[in-house]
């Protein structure tokens, strides 16, 4: 089911950096992030520890917390500069328009109200619209309203036992149960984007694909585009219409799903093919030697250049641009 | 004065490890004077056989018993009842002083290599600690062989003085094998040690495991939840569910042809790097068995598309198949036959 | 190759070490309250230790009367005044720091040595030693400690050295509830089960493992105790039951002076600012040692 990718991105995000001042220097975590998101597509950002995955998203909704950093660059949706809205402003995109899941529901999750309480908090607080509705239409009671919407929000992501479901808190629930909450939650507003951030890596694997089904088959359906962040080259292959391959603060290649495993370009993203496990592949597997570079003291050409094995000299002394090699392929090599 | 390992050229078919019936069972509430009312039964009715030699994988989701099961073959769990055999001898049952000169013969690898190493100790101090337990060597050797340790596992030996946090977590785990070589074990557990790992860097380790299991003769128990890894690492895979074992088989026949729809729907839950190959992951009705509240018969029925009624009853037995291979399942003949467990697109 | 080898690496590796230790002392005097503090804490030590002799007016420090210039306000000849026997109040409070201070010492330390010991015991073993062990820790916590030593010493009567050992016992149990819930995170930890799967016994794990990294949140603790030991002591004396007169105290110094606080305030208020001064030095400095020790935790 290839859904139509329309040719005008929801969300561009335009040379985005961010530097830390810690105390051994300045770290520059993202160096120059580039990609687009396009309405109702799948775009994978994969990466291992370190590659400033997570940072990325949390810097598109401005939740990076800490006073002594260093932003630059542009994260446009729709046209309109998310870096330099006031933060009144950006409130009133995430969640909105924005929603964004992370990897531990039972730590993103109030453990102090009950799950009831918190849904119906947001229901009352984005869907004002339904609620008047039920109000007028059918003479509802506005808090019945409220849980009759829950509960339909609740049975769209698999749960039925709304009720008793209500009354919990997230410490009583398993971990799948409280990941659908947590997708409930963050499809209520019908958001353009929904970020998720690891979302399924603390999940067992047979609740993994469940909830992967869920997410997928709910934003094909919202019409909501998926940004997945993940370390896992499965997930992506499997789900995901896009792949973004991240390395130390720089998207290093960008392409459709079946390219980037047909035709990887990148020796780094060839390197990390090369390392899974595949079954029905014998031998050894295949690894990229060293270490990702150390974010203080960056090289100043290919931050790959260390690691790879077509490396030249040219490599370490400029930083690749960006070359559009087919349609809807990127790659920041040189070769 | 070093140590010889000598390899063994052929695959012997000597049982190294004999599991007899186990189960660990954890006391979960205790009345006043120490009956205790229920039980998290972690582990129940396990016999296994590991071979010398060979790589087994455990494999299971979290929750159903796996580290429970390596630890307790490592006495680092209390056994409830059963029967450990190593190499011949029982040793569930002994006391920490008697079992001392056993465990020396089989190690351990955890999960988090970080929260494995004592960050106030060097690498020197750490290894010492486990070569003392080598009755090989001597005090005045330690030097040396820590750093024989060190190059077996491609860390140079300028490493050995520096403390753990200065390393990075490949260089941590490959630190804990080589604690664990140190005491020249036969047999060692590797407890998820690839699952806090960069995929990059769970390769290198993947390839150090083989390379040393061939040099050294070494025998593996590899749990993990990530059965793409151990199908191309392990030569059998048992696969477990509430704390038992519900099949054994060669690895790529697992893969290819699973026996117990557990099993099938474990395999159908991984996603596969690559685009070309189907995901289409079966349903699994309800959540996993708690080990508190255990179903009666087969404890996978309540979430078996294909149970039946003889299913919640009677707890189905061993049926071997091939050598050293079996399913527990009372139809897994019939799912078989009428190949409800493979893909679709798949051949036999 | 063994015994050169050993001592070429171990030098060099040894070298960054202190590179990286030298690193963190400088962090340390960056902090100019952590610099002032410590100016302080020597200077009290070196009050503390050489008592009498930097004093200007030693016996009267120590106690001796001087009827003839009582209640003097502070003047050029007594930088502090003189009290109602006509003591110059910087001499006592000099000779006074003494048993403040090292006072202070000696009963976080003593409660140290018998509340870690029994902690790590506790903590790691929850058996029917540990389960005795933290009922009595519980016992005693939910009595506020100052009402113990107060009871302690009217029993066994009054004294500095009585005022010590009352305040101890209700002391350590602190530390023992501290180090047991250090011990079980720690126990936790998966090099503990390393240990124990190379067959080490409790002792050797407790010592060698669990105690080093258990230290630090021990050690700050303890240098953030000094304070309120300080004002435990100052406060038995104040109510008559730690060092009786004539000797110097800063408790029962403010505690001379309290009567008359309203005319000759230097009385009470310079032995009352000594202590203010020192605990405040003594929590800077802990603070300041916190966050180089323990930069991660809240």
């Amino acid at each position: 089911m290839e859904p139509k990718i329309q040719n005008l991105p929801i969300l561009q995000v335009k040379d985005l950096n961010l530097t830390f001042n810690i105390a051994r220097g300045k770290a520059r975590v993202l160096a120059g992030v580039d990609f687009n998101l396009y309405p109702n597509e799948i775009l994978a950002l994969v990466g291992e520890t370190g590659s400033g995955k997570s940072v990325t998203a949390k810097s598109l909704l401005g939740l990076i917390p800490s006073r002594s950093k260093q932003v630059s660059g542009q994260v446009l949706l729709d046209g309109n500069d998310l870096l330099s809205m006031p933060d009144k402003v950006l409130q009133s995109i995430r969640g909105k328009r924005i929603s964004m899941i992370f990897q531990n529901p039972h730590s993103s999750i109030n453990p102090l109200f009950t799950l009831g309480e918190q849904v119906f908090r947001l229901i009352r607080l984005y869907l004002q619209d339904e609620i008047r509705e039920l109000t007028k239409k059918a003479g509802i009671p506005p808090t019945e309203a409220v849980k009759r919407i829950a509960k339909e929000k609740f049975n769209e992501v698999g749960l039925r036992d709304s009720h008793r479901l209500f009354k919990s808190y997230v410490g009583q629930i398993s971990g799948g149960m409280a990941q659908r909450v947590m997708i409930a939650q963050a499809l209520l507003s019908s958001p353009n984007i929904l970020i998720a951030d690891e979302a399924t890596s603390a999940l067992d694997v047979t609740v993994q694909a469940h909830i992967l089904k869920l997410m997928t088959n709910l934003c094909r359906q919202k019409g909501t585009a998926i940004l997945f962040i993940t370390h896992d080259l499965g997930i992506a292959a499997q789900i995901c219409d896009r792949i973004a391959v991240m390395y130390a603060g720089r998207i290093v290649e960008i392409a459709k799903t079946k390219t980037i495993f047909s035709r990887p370009l990148h020796p780094y993203t060839k390197g990390l093919l090369n390392a899974v496990p595949k079954p029905g592949r014998e031998g050894r597997l295949s690894f990229i030697p060293g270490m990702i570079p150390d974010l203080v003291n960056a090289p100043r050409g290919c931050r790959f250049y260390p690691r790879c094995d077509i490396a030249r000299p040219l490599c370490r002394e400029k930083q690749p641009e960006r070359i559009t090699v087919d349609d809807d392929h990127e790659v920041s090599c040189v070769f | 004065m070093m140590i010889m390992r000598c390899p063994v050229s052929s695959e012997t078919t000597f049982p190294l490890i004999c599991l007899d019936q186990i189960n660990t069972w954890f006391p979960c509430e205790k009345r006043m004077f120490g009956k205790v009312s229920s039980w998290v039964k972690a582990v129940n009715d396990v016999s296994l056989d590991i071979f010398e030699g060979e790589c087994l994988g455990l494999a299971g989701e979290s929750g159903c018993g796996k580290s429970t099961l390596g630890r307790t073959i490592l006495r680092l769990a209390p056994l409830y009842s059963g029967q450990i055999r190593f190499l011949g001898e029982d040793i569930g049952r002994l006391t920490d002083k008697k079992l001392k000169p056993y465990r020396a013969g089989m190690q351990m690898v955890f999960q988090d290599p970080r929260a494995s190493l004592n960050p106030k100790m060097t690498v020197f101090e750490i290894l010492k600690e486990a070569l003392h337990l080598n009755a090989g060597i001597q005090k005045k050797d330690y030097f040396e062989e820590a750093v024989m340790l060190l190059n077996m596992v491609d860390l140079r030996a300028d490493h050995v003085f520096r403390y753990p946090h200065e390393f990075s977590g490949g260089q941590q785990q490959r630190i804990c094998i080589a604690r664990a070589l140190a005491t020249n074990p036969r047999f060692i557990v590797f407890d998820e040690a690839t699952s806090a790992l960069d995929v990059s860097v769970q390769a290198q380790i993947v390839n150090l495991m083989g390379e040393l299991k061939k040099k050294l003769n070494l025998t593996y128990l590899f749990i993990s939840h990530d059965l793409s890894i151990l199908e191309h690492a392990c030569d059998r895979v048992a696969v477990m569910y509430a704390g038992q074992i519900v099949e054994v088989q060669k690895a790529r026949d697992l893969f290819l042809s699973p026996r117990h729809p557990y099993s099938k729907a474990l395999k159908d839950a991984v996603p596969v790097a690559d685009p070309e190959l189907p995901y289409a992951p079966g349903i699994l009705k309800g959540e996993v068995a708690k080990l508190s509240a255990l179903p009666s018969g087969c404890y996978f029925h309540p979430r078996c598309i294909f149970s039946r009624d003889i299913c919640g009853k009677e707890s189905p037995e061993k049926c071997r198949m091939e050598s050293n291979t079996w399913v527990r399942c009372h139809f897994h003949e019939e799912l078989f036959k009428q190949g409800m467990l493979f893909d679709s697109k798949e051949s036999v | 190759m063994e015994k050169e080898a050993f001592d070429i690496l171990s030098a060099t590796v040894l070298k960054e070490h202190r590179k990286i230790k030298w690193f963190k002392l400088s962090l340390f005097f960056r902090k100019k309250s952590a610099v002032m503090a410590l100016a302080i804490l020597i200077a009290g030590i070196i009050m503390a230790v050489l008592g009498s002799a930097i004093a200007p007016y030693p016996d009267q420090g120590l106690g001796e009367v001087n009827i003839s210039e009582r209640l003097c306000p502070p003047s050029a000849a007594y930088w502090f005044g003189t009290d109602t026997y006509g003591r110059d109040i910087l001499s006592r409070v000099i000779c006074g720091a003494r048993v403040s201070i090292f006072g202070g010492f000696f009963i976080v330390i003593c409660a140290a040595f018998i509340g870690v010991p029994l902690g790590l015991w506790a903590g790691y073993n929850e058996g029917f030693s540990g389960g005795l062990i933290l009922r009595i820790v519980e016992l005693f916590l939910s009595f506020p400690s100052t009402l113990i030593a107060m009871g302690i010493s009217l029993v066994v009567g009054a004294g500095s050295i009585t005022a010590l050992v009352a305040l101890i016992i209700p002391w350590w149990p602190w530390y023992t509830r501290l180090v047991m819930g250090e011990v079980f995170s720690i126990k936790r930890m998966l090099y503990v089960e390393a240990a124990q799967m190379l067959g080490y016994g409790k002792f050797y794990i407790l010592w060698k493992h669990i105690l080093p990294n258990i230290l630090t949140p021990v050690i700050v603790v303890i240098l953030l105790d000094l304070g309120p030991a300080i004002i435990a002591i100052g406060l038995l004396s104040f109510l008559g039951l730690g060092t009786q007169s004539p000797n110097a105290d800063w408790g029962l110094m403010v505690w001379e002076g309290a009567s008359n606080i309203l005319d000759q305030w230097w009385i009470a208020i310079v032995p009352g600012a000594a202590m203010f001064i020192m605990v405040i030095a003594f929590n800077l400095f802990g603070d300041a040692l916190k966050e180089i020790l323990e930069p991660d935790r809240p």
